[in-house]
């Protein structure tokens, strides 16, 4: 089974969990936000696939290329 | 035989000689080499010149050089090609010149003849620079090698006579440069001294030097990918600007890439119709921007909203996110789109983002390609990574480079327009048209970040200070409406964002005469901060 790592894009901190460890996620749904610049980031699981693992919590600092997530295809 | 049926022969000996020749030249490295390089799953330079060009449009130019091996009565033996293979081609009915090296004769190592072929300077170059025709490098060469010290009993002085060639061309005509396997030193240089170049996911690497010397030097030990796989070279690093999947893939984005470009710098961009019409009006973008300032969106859909229906290309897609570019097409004609993403980082310029848009406004303005930026940037990136990673310094230059283009810009602020970094989003050498749609905001900077700063001993003062900041706050945003600059003609027009694709088309349009009246060379004057 391939797993995927979701890195964060930015530099900020997670803002709001949206999907939950084993959850089968579709195309392009929304992972988590993070806030960053004062904007709401929404990290995205763009092909789909099943949260495995998540690495962060809410009110976590997140650092650019942080892994944030693990997805199962 | 008689003198008379010499002559009936004519020279059909020699000519047998040429087929000879041609046939060593067609087999490369031979069969046990080019086996080797089909096992690595690379194909072999005539394979690549192939695939790149239109049909049957290559002829090849210096198909004779080589190494000929004789016997004691100086008849050939066979000979061993020269690891270069180039000539004249077309892609889409257009000539380029192409090249590269053959990577089955000696590892596509440097070769000297008396005239050099390619890779730096040589005959493909100044055939790209006479006929003002545009370059394709295939680089897979491992450029110099120590054993040349062996053969010439001197070592080299670095740099050769064809550099200076290379730099040339980068005023005169596009130059494409496509890694397709391990360049460093040379070839990998070579690389960067291009228009825009691409490399191959899992199977080109490019680097100042390879894992043996860093190891050497520094002693890590690091692996080829590490070091200079497109996961370094284009997504952290920048230095080639994009990534194929394939060699195939490779060829059709280079060919793609050249659709946009005029041949030289004394041309237009070729015009295409698209068949999508100029007034054609999205509802989509009536709604694309989220109300609520926090939230992102889609900067990418918004593109492929407005331009032409699949004409989209875009240049560093995994580069300095915070900043889209990409070449398009409005009513036909050929733009760059240079957009800010709200997705990263809220579309604040850091020191990438900066590069990127340096490059892609010089390369626009060089060759005649009017540019529109889609504006959403609260300012340059802040912080203390930001500031060590010098984006003053970046975001200035770029800045600089926008002030010195004279092509014509045009300005849609689609959100935020802030600062410096909005300020380079404008067309101040030309008409300075600057179109804003109802979600626009703009200032020196961020009424939030500002109002606590120039109001500080009022707050300080006020009996609920937390209460007194957001009423400065409120009564300031209400002054913001971008209908008051509109007014006040400091912004030339507030559109209904669906007619934004027509509202371009037009002055796009209008604007190619001036392109038609200003081509050639554009010498830049000052240096650069």
């Amino acid at each position: 089974m391939a797993r995927l790592k979701i890195k964060a894009e930015v530099t900020g901190s997670v803002w709001k969990i949206e999907a939950r460890a084993g959850q089968k996620l579709e195309p392009g749904a929304t992972i988590m936000i993070l806030e960053s610049m004062k904007m709401e980031i929404p990290v995205v699981a763009e092909d789909g696939g099943t949260v495995a693992e998540l690495h962060v919590a809410e009110g976590e600092s997140v650092n650019e290329g942080q892994v944030v997530a693990t997805l199962a295809e | 035989m008689t003198a008379e049926s010499a002559d009936a022969e004519g020279w059909q000996s020699e000519v047998e000689e040429l087929r000879l020749r041609r046939a060593q030249a067609d087999a490369l490295g031979g069969a046990a080499a080019v086996d080797k390089h089909h096992g690595q799953g690379r194909l072999t330079i005539r394979e690549r010149i192939a695939g790149l060009v239109d049909t049957q449009s290559f002829q090849e130019v210096g198909r004779l050089t080589g190494q000929g091996r004789y016997d004691k009565d100086g008849r050939l033996l066979g000979v061993t090609p020269a690891p270069y293979v180039m000539g004249l081609a077309k892609i889409d009915g257009r000539p380029v010149a192409v090249g590269g090296e053959d990577f089955t004769v000696r590892g596509g190592t440097s070769w000297s003849g008396d005239r050099k072929k390619g890779g730096q300077g040589g005959f493909v170059e100044d055939l790209a620079h006479s006929y003002r025709i545009p370059l394709v490098n295939l680089i897979d060469g491992s450029g110099g090698s120590v054993t040349s010290i062996n053969r010439r009993g001197h070592s080299v002085f670095p740099g050769v006579h064809g550099f200076e060639r290379s730099v040339q061309l980068m005023g005169e005509v596009p130059v494409v440069c496509a890694v397709m396997g391990t360049a460093a030193g040379g070839p990998a240089g070579r690389a960067i001294l291009s228009h825009w170049s691409v490399m191959v996911k899992d199977s080109s690497y490019v680097f100042a030097a390879g894992p043996p010397v860093v190891e050497r030097s520094l002693r890590q030990k690091i692996t080829k990918e590490e070091l200079g796989g497109p996961g370094i070279a284009v997504e952290v690093a920048g230095t080639i600007d994009n990534v194929a999947a394939s060699e195939a893939e490779c060829f059709a984005l280079v060919r793609r890439y050249l659709s946009y470009m005029p041949q030289n710098v004394w041309q237009l961009p070729p015009v295409a119709n698209t068949g999508d019409p100029a007034d054609r009006a999205e509802d989509e973008l009536l709604s694309i921007v989220p109300r609520n300032r926090r939230k992102a969106y889609d900067m990418r859909r918004l593109v492929r909203l407005v331009a032409d229906k699949d004409s989209v290309f875009e240049l560093q897609p995994s580069y300095g996110k915070a900043l889209i570019t990409c070449l398009a097409r409005m009513n036909g004609k050929v733009v760059g789109f240079v957009a800010n993403n709200p997705m990263v980082y809220g579309g604040a310029m850091d020191s990438r983002a900066a590069r990127k848009q340096t490059h892609f406004v010089e390369l626009c303005d060089f060759f005649h390609i009017p540019l529109v930026f889609l504006v959403d940037v609260p300012g340059f990136m802040v912080g203390r990574d930001a500031e060590a990673a010098g984006t003053l310094r970046e975001g200035m230059r770029s800045v600089y480079v926008g002030l010195q283009a004279s092509v014509p810009m045009f300005t849609v602020v689609i959100r935020k327009c802030y600062g410096m970094a909005g300020m380079g989003t404008t067309d101040k050498n030309g008409l300075d048209l600057k179109i804003a749609w109802p979600s626009a905001e703009w200032g020196s900077l961020p009424i939030e970040g500002g109002v606590a700063a120039a109001f500080r001993r009022e707050i300080e003062a006020a009996a609920d200070p937390a209460a007194r900041e957001a009423e400065i706050e409120a009564e300031l945003r209400a002054m913001a409406s971008p209908f008051r600059t509109a007014e006040a003609f400091g912004v030339e027009e507030i559109i209904d964002p669906r007619e934004t694709r027509a509202y371009l088309c037009r002055f796009i349009d209008a604007a190619q005469a001036r392109l038609a009246t200003s081509v050639g060379p554009k010498p830049k004057f000052g240096v650069r901060p």
